[in-house]
């Protein structure tokens, strides 16, 4: 009885860590990579103090609150999506993930508006070591969710089935573990750029 | 006829030895390349820069000429194992499938990835080959088009990567080449080639071909990938053989 209960305990364990582990390695290492794009910019502000205050003088706040908004309420919608198909898999779980693709297609729109406003006014990657970070990192990340966004569809087309097998659940789970480190590197991103 | 027949227990292990080989080449082409690329050949860290005066850049390969040279032979030598090695990932996905189709596939992206990795050898030796001779412009050339046909490429090894990973994905559970995350990995690896491409725009700074995101990540996250596969294709050889 104790060896069983204790295999039970094992089982529930196993089942509280979503996804497979192999996305989280991934996980872990694309934030390891990140994590030099944010030294870098980290360090490209203490050296260049008054070109990058003045740079990020010139963002326009509000596309990047936009953003963040954007994605923080896809990663919801998604979340509902997955927790739906676990507890009750129906046609009808399909619409959070639809939600989610149009919350990440609206961040794709509006950094097209944002990128094509900056460049408007006569800013470049090659304009500052600002604006190269800025285009050159955001534009890496907009790979990101367009990769997600990729993603999401195949989730889409798997949750409208009526039953999921347990691995099934699992690539649910591992996409939408993609979609919310799209959503965490934008607003490390988002913190650096816009608003330290 | 039953002369020519193979056992099947002798094919196989004669398999686990072709895989098990395979992968130790994908090792010694990583330490070939400390040796050759990291230690004597002045590419890894960057010796040139790419904006360097060409007068800087003959400067730089006058004062290293024998270390280059001999870190050229040592490159060449790590960059033709890149074969065996692409092979044994073939090998072992070949094994997963009824009908070939991603193996293919991989051996063709394996080739033409041995061949432009053999071509940055080549272009790194010519850039020594006579450097008193040649206009210091050359120099910087054959610099420039090593680094291009190293990080550049991102399409064709980041695409070499992807044909690893998608019959992992696609193949049905417990039919795997290699583990689901080996999958992962190689994705993990497609994106950190990825800024590899921002050589074409930079020769300055952390995006350009001597810089930390476009030079470093992409070359690093290569070789890891290299040692994880070799490292795997090991394992394999080594699990069914005991």
């Amino acid at each position: 009885m104790v060896e069983l209960s204790n295999a039970d305990s094992k089982v529930e364990m196993k089942t509280q860590i979503p996804g497979e582990a192999g996305i989280w390695a991934f996980v872990a290492g694309d934030l390891l990579v990140f994590s030099v794009f944010f030294i870098l910019i980290a360090l490209g502000h203490a050296e260049q103090t008054d070109i990058f205050e003045a740079s990020r003088g010139t963002l326009d706040l509000r596309f990047g609150i936009a953003n963040t908004l954007l994605l923080l309420t896809g990663s919801l919608f998604v979340a509902i999506g997955v927790e739906r198909c676990r507890s009750m898999p129906s046609g009808k779980n399909k619409q959070w993930f639809f939600l989610g693709i149009g919350c990440g297609v609206g961040f794709v729109v509006n950094k097209i508006f944002e990128w094509n406003a900056k460049i408007e006014a006569g800013y470049s990657p090659v304009t500052n070591d600002f604006y190269m970070y800025f285009f050159i990192f955001t534009g890496i990340h907009l790979i990101h969710v367009l990769v997600g966004l990729g993603v999401l569809l195949f989730l889409l087309r798997m949750s409208q089935r009526s039953s999921l097998s347990a691995r099934e659940i699992q690539t649910l789970e591992s996409g939408a573990i993609f979609w919310h480190l799209v959503d965490l590197l934008w607003i490390m991103l988002f913190a650096l750029l816009y608003l330290l | 006829m039953n002369e020519t027949a193979i056992p099947s227990s002798s094919s196989d292990a004669l398999f686990r030895k072709t895989l098990a080989f395979c992968g130790y080449t994908g090792y010694a082409a990583i330490v070939l390349f400390i040796i050759g690329g990291v230690w004597l050949g002045g590419m890894l860290p960057a010796l040139p820069h790419a904006n360097d005066l060409p007068s800087e850049i003959v400067a730089k390969v006058s004062e290293n000429l024998f270390e280059i040279r001999i870190g050229s032979i040592f490159m060449i030598a790590s960059f033709a194992l890149f074969g065996t090695f692409g092979a044994g990932m073939a090998m072992q996905t070949r094994r997963c499938e009824t009908q070939p189709g991603f193996s293919y596939v991989q051996l063709v992206f394996s080739s033409m990835g041995t061949t432009i990795a053999l071509l940055v050898a080549f272009a790194w030796a010519l850039m020594v080959f006579r450097p008193e001779t040649y206009h210091p412009s050359i120099l910087l050339m054959w610099a420039d088009f090593a680094y291009f046909l190293a990080l550049f490429s991102v399409p064709l090894f980041g695409g070499w990567c992807v044909m690893v990973a998608l019959p992992i994905f696609l193949a049905e559970e417990g039919k795997e080449p290699f583990p689901r995350w080996a999958a992962y990995v190689n994705l993990w690896a497609v994106l950190l080639f990825a800024p590899g491409q921002m050589v074409m725009f930079f020769k300055d700074g952390p995006f350009s071909w001597h810089g930390v995101v476009a030079m470093w990540i992409p070359f690093v996250a290569f070789f890891v990938w290299i040692a994880v596969m070799s490292f795997l294709m090991i394992r394999i050889a080594q699990t069914e053989d005991s």
